[in-house]
């Protein structure tokens, strides 16, 4: 037995195929199968394709692309930077409160907490005024 | 297949665009050939079929990434080996193939009137035993090794198009086809000593 004879005895494995209704079946099979993946996908899935299909799209320009792009970017900016001047008065801050006593018992003996830092016009007018 | 087939071509440019028609008739055209490149590769006709769902699945979900830097039928037969090969490394375990289901095909086939022309009933039986054997010789083979063996004697595609698909140089085709070859000729030829 040669290569020859490899080569012609390997060649007969091509007629090893399913019977010809196979073929007829299988579209619809993977069609099925295809609405059942898009039923189950992950809403952030479907998204993300959407997306990628409309920045595909080849009626968009590029520079059209960048340019919401930029304007996105630039409007995030904003709203964060909005946002912290908002809240730039009362910035809480972790300090680690000292032990009160030896004792496991207590909770609070090692764990962090919140101590919030007033602005000083704050605490000038919270003097001032006698409750 | 150096250029692309202008009708699968459309038939891909229609799919980007979004009509999914397009893509079924691609699955049509397709399916035969893939079908007997993966079954050839897992010896399981359940696996096959799994898997061609499989590889038409994530072609459909890539499409958009195809700009036809190579054909169409290449990106195909590239998906499909690398995700056949990975299953294969996973599955890790090994089934014989079965005969049962040879298409009628083979009785118009010349290699197989000629081997079977005697008309020796027990010659005939041989054959089949001998391809029986091939078979289970087949998946002595490692995965790479029956990969380039399924495209090239199965398949009959040419050398330079299995090492696009594989991604490797024609001279590692040929030398892996040597080496299956050797391997393949060593099982049988232990055979037809018995």
């Amino acid at each position: 037995m040669d290569n020859n004879d490899i080569s012609k005895l390997l060649r007969l494995k091509r007629y090893e195929q399913p019977p010809a209704e196979y073929f007829e079946n299988f579209l619809a099979e993977f069609q099925l199968r295809q609405r059942a993946e898009v039923i189950h996908r992950p809403f952030f899935q479907i998204a993300w394709d959407r997306l990628c299909r409309f920045l595909a799209l080849p009626s968009i320009p590029r520079l059209a692309m960048a340019g919401s792009f930029a304007v996105a970017v630039i409007a995030t900016g904003s709203v964060l930077t909005w946002s912290d001047s908002e809240t730039e008065g009362l910035t809480p801050t972790l300090t680690q409160q000292a032990p009160a006593t030896n004792s496991p018992s207590q909770a609070t003996k090692s764990s962090p907490a919140i101590q919030y830092v007033l602005p000083a016009e704050v605490v000038t007018y919270a003097s001032r005024r006698s409750f | 297949m150096e250029t692309l087939d202008p009708s699968d071509n459309q038939l891909v440019e229609r799919t980007q665009a979004g009509d999914a028609r397009a893509f079924d008739e691609l699955v049509v055209r397709f399916s035969p050939r893939l079908y007997g490149l993966i079954y050839n590769m897992t010896a399981s006709h359940e696996d096959t079929n799994d898997l061609l769902q499989e590889v038409f699945a994530k072609a459909y979900r890539s499409i958009r990434g195809f700009q036809g830097k190579s054909s169409f039928y290449t990106w195909m037969h590239t998906i499909a080996v690398n995700m056949t090969i990975n299953f294969l490394k996973k599955r890790n375990r090994r089934k014989t193939m079965s005969l049962d289901d040879v298409d009628n095909g083979i009785l118009n086939d010349p290699d197989f009137i000629a081997a079977t022309s005697n008309g020796d009933p027990s010659h005939s039986a041989n054959l089949g035993e001998l391809q029986k054997k091939l078979n289970e010789s087949m998946l002595k083979l490692s995965h790479e090794h029956r990969a380039v063996v399924t495209m090239f004697d199965i398949q009959g595609m040419p050398h330079a198009e299995i090492a696009k698909i594989l991604k490797i140089s024609e001279g590692t085709v040929r030398s892996r086809l040597f080496y299956a070859h050797k391997q393949l000729q060593t099982h049988l030829q232990e055979f037809i000593k018995q």
